[in-house]
């Protein structure tokens, strides 16, 4: 089976089957954390900023359609407003799925040769959830830009 | 026609003829009402923009009875595009049992159609948008159709929508988008568009298979620019956005839909800033509430078009200087715009909401003879009597309708499945009591190109998840997670909604044939018109058939249908079923 085809048909069944992890109770999401990939949100935040504080920003644009046309593949985009100079640049833009049992989707590192700091591709979503790009800013901090994205089994009679 | 001096003066006020110029003249019939005083209206400017939507194939006149029930989330109910009954009235101050009061609402529904008749209707749409043609001048005028067009009947059915085009051309539609419209396929969708003299927009239809040639590329011009009345119009369209999750993918493997405002922003601020248009309209099919979203977070439309939700609104909204209109559906109304356009600028407008009376607009002959061709080859299967009804049936309601509930009693009849599941689509047809149900009734609820019931196994708990998900995209608190429905209609099944609680919270006290449901149990579940058959297990392929045909023979078998019209659903957090903003009843 092409690797195209697979993932077509799989979010057609994705789109459906992972309704139920929704209603999942957060205790019950603590217990499923097992495999090397599994981390909670938090975990996986601060692994990356060392606890340091993160700031929601408008200079973090990250672009997702509101309702997923296929939760297998949901094409996003992030952009973050920055002259990328030596002196100020985006540094590296991660992109979470704020609820998928692997929280982590994508790292990109960036210097100011890359011109704009901007990045796009294709998520799976195991469900209704925020997805959230956090950027890492030459001077230490931390910026962020999130959107809430609908995994829906849709037009079911 | 009989209609009493006190009637036509109901009509007189609702139509807003003034009394005074009547109130010395003998009782007219109404007959002798020429289309000057039905159609009064005070024109304005240089333009005039005549709009249509969700039309659903209907070429012949309906009945088609408004909600009776029209809830939304908490922040939503009672506003613009979830206002039914007297709220509704009240909202928009008319009277009732007024010839408009008719057309927008349920109330006295059934003696009003006695006393009005039917609505719609091509013959009689095009005596009226002749007139506005001869008004204005044809040169001043536009015709733009915000789609659900052409798909919704028999006749569009066995025609793959090609008599819905001729339709159309017949009306001369000028621009149109879609949504229903691509169900018919991507390669018919096109051939339909080569027979159509007009034009299709779209700036939200993007190629998505990275393999073809037209991969993040538009399939259609985002936009058109028209002159009339010496006035430079843009006209910018946008097709249902959630079509891929609301119908099958299938039919539209290969493009992304989705509302792309930024792209939509892109698109006016060029058709201002570039090509100097006088004026920005968005044809849309996004829904009403979704455009009144789309109002707020777009800057520099002019007018939105809007479809989809089938709402009548005899006022526009307006948000942040945007004036939003739509035209109910089933081609019961037109909508008349005249704008005035002066030094590059909107300077004020005129609007009506027409009510297409099929009884007081005359058929223009010409159209009488293109349905008449149009339904010849199949008048014989169209015009068989099924049944005859006790009870009014009728498809629109939040939760529950007459219609559906015969459908799903036929499903589980033939299927004899535990649950069936009917969607709650918002278009069908109206039957009133004591009257025939046809073969071309039946079509006009189901006729659909995937209409097979599907029968197949479902655990109690995915069942409960499935509810909950489809209550999440009909209650939303924000639009734009909406898909413009109503909830799926279930047969076997009663449950408590509270439409304000939170996301997969909604629904409780689940009785499956009176019993609880049973979270671990398997139930034999059928299905029609959606993707649930994908959610479930066992499909029992054998019993795979079209909806209609079932429909048909159970109605042939029952002879008299009797359809209680109870809803099967109790709403915990409303009183009644079109309450006031910000109230819990009415």
């Amino acid at each position: 089976m092409e690797r195209r085809s697979f993932l077509k048909s799989f979010g057609a069944v994705a789109a459906c089957a992972t309704l139920i992890p929704s209603i999942v109770s957060a205790a019950d999401e603590a217990k499923k954390v097992t495999g090397p990939n599994e981390m909670s949100i938090e975990t996986a935040i601060s692994a990356i900023t060392g606890g340091k504080a993160v700031t929601p920003s408008s200079k973090v644009s990250l672009s997702a359609p509101e309702i997923a046309e296929n939760g297998a593949v949901v094409p996003i985009k992030v952009t973050v407003t920055s002259a990328m100079t030596d002196k100020e640049y985006v540094k590296a833009i991660h992109v979470f799925a704020t609820k998928n049992n692997n929280v982590r989707c994508a790292n990109v590192y960036l210097t100011p040769a890359n011109g704009e700091a901007s990045f796009g591709t294709r998520i799976k979503l195991g469900g209704t959830q925020d997805v959230l790009a956090i950027a890492e800013m030459s001077d230490g901090t931390f910026l962020s830009g999130k959107q809430n994205v609908k995994v829906t089994i849709g037009g079911c009679g | 026609m009989d209609v009493s001096r006190r009637d036509f003066f109901h009509i007189a006020a609702a139509l807003g003829i003034g009394l005074p110029t009547l109130a010395s003249a003998a009782p007219k019939r109404l007959d002798q009402v020429g289309l000057q005083d039905i159609y009064g209206f005070n024109a304005r400017g240089n333009v005039t923009l005549l709009h249509i939507c969700d039309m659903h194939a209907h070429i012949k006149p309906l009945y088609w009875r408004e909600p009776s029930t029209l809830i939304s989330a908490p922040n939503l109910t009672g506003t613009p595009g979830f206002l039914c009954g007297e709220s509704f009235l009240k909202h928009y101050g008319m009277k009732g049992k007024t010839l408009d009061a008719y057309f927008d609402t349920f109330m006295n529904f059934d003696a009003l159609a006695h006393k009005f008749g039917k609505m719609g209707g091509i013959a009689h749409m095009k005596t009226l948008i002749n007139h506005v043609k001869k008004e204005r001048g044809a040169d001043n005028v536009l015709l733009l159709d915000s789609g659900d067009t052409w798909q919704g009947t028999g006749v569009a059915l066995k025609t793959k929508g090609e008599a819905i085009v001729q339709a159309q051309n017949y009306l001369g539609v000028d621009v149109m988008v879609g949504h229903w419209e691509f169900t018919y396929g991507k390669q018919r969708v096109k051939e339909l568009i080569e027979m159509l003299k007009g034009k299709f927009i779209s700036q939200n239809i993007v190629g998505d298979d990275s393999f073809a040639e037209d991969y993040e590329e538009l399939i259609f011009e985002p936009y058109t620019i028209m002159e009339r009345g010496g006035a430079k119009i843009g006209i910018i369209g946008q097709s249902f956005p959630f079509t891929s999750t609301a119908n099958p993918k299938e039919f539209t493997q290969g493009w992304s839909f989705g509302l792309r405002l930024d792209t939509l922003q892109t698109y006016v601020d060029k058709l201002r800033k570039e090509e100097k248009v006088d004026c920005v309209v968005l044809l849309s099919h996004d829904g009403f509430s979704v455009d009144q979203e789309v109002a707020r977070q777009v800057k520099g439309i002019d007018f939105i078009l809007s479809g989809h939700t089938h709402d009548p609104s005899p006022q526009p909204t307006v948000i942040n200087g945007t004036v939003i209109i739509i035209a109910g559906s089933h081609g019961k109304y037109v909508g008349r715009l005249d704008i005035d356009i002066k030094n590059h600028k909107v300077k004020g407008y005129e609007y009506k909401l027409i009510p297409v009376a099929a009884n007081l607009i005359p058929a223009d002959p010409e159209g009488v003879e293109l349905v008449n061709s149009l339904y010849a080859p199949h008048e014989k299967e169209f015009s068989e009597i099924l049944g005859v009804t006790k009870n009014i049936l009728y498809k629109r309601d939040t939760f529950h309708s007459p219609f559906d509930e015969l459908i799903n009693d036929s499903i589980m009849d033939a299927m004899d499945s535990d649950i069936s599941f009917t969607p709650g689509y918002r278009w069908g047809t109206t039957v009133l009591g004591g009257e025939a149900i046809t073969m071309d009734d039946v079509y006009g609820m189901t006729a659909i190109t995937y209409p097979n019931v599907y029968t197949f196994e479902m655990g109690g708990l995915q069942i409960r998840n499935v509810l909950e998900d489809i209550a999440d995209n009909v209650f939303n608190a924000n639009p734009l997670y909406q898909q413009g429905g109503d909830m799926s209609r279930l047969g076997g099944v009663t449950y408590d909604i509270k439409i304000g609680a939170p996301s997969g919270k909604r629904i409780t006290n689940i009785m499956v044939k009176g019993k609880p449901l049973d979270d671990r149990k398997v139930y034999k579940v059928s299905s029609w018109g959606g993707n649930l058959q994908n959610a479930g297990t066992n499909l029992n392929d054998q019993l795979t058939r079209p909806v209609y045909d079932i429909a048909a023979n159970y109605i042939r078998k029952q002879k008299n249908v009797d359809i209680s019209g109870n809803s099967n659903v109790n709403i915990l957090d409303y009183d009644c079923g079109c309450p006031r903003k910000g109230s819990k009843s009415c």
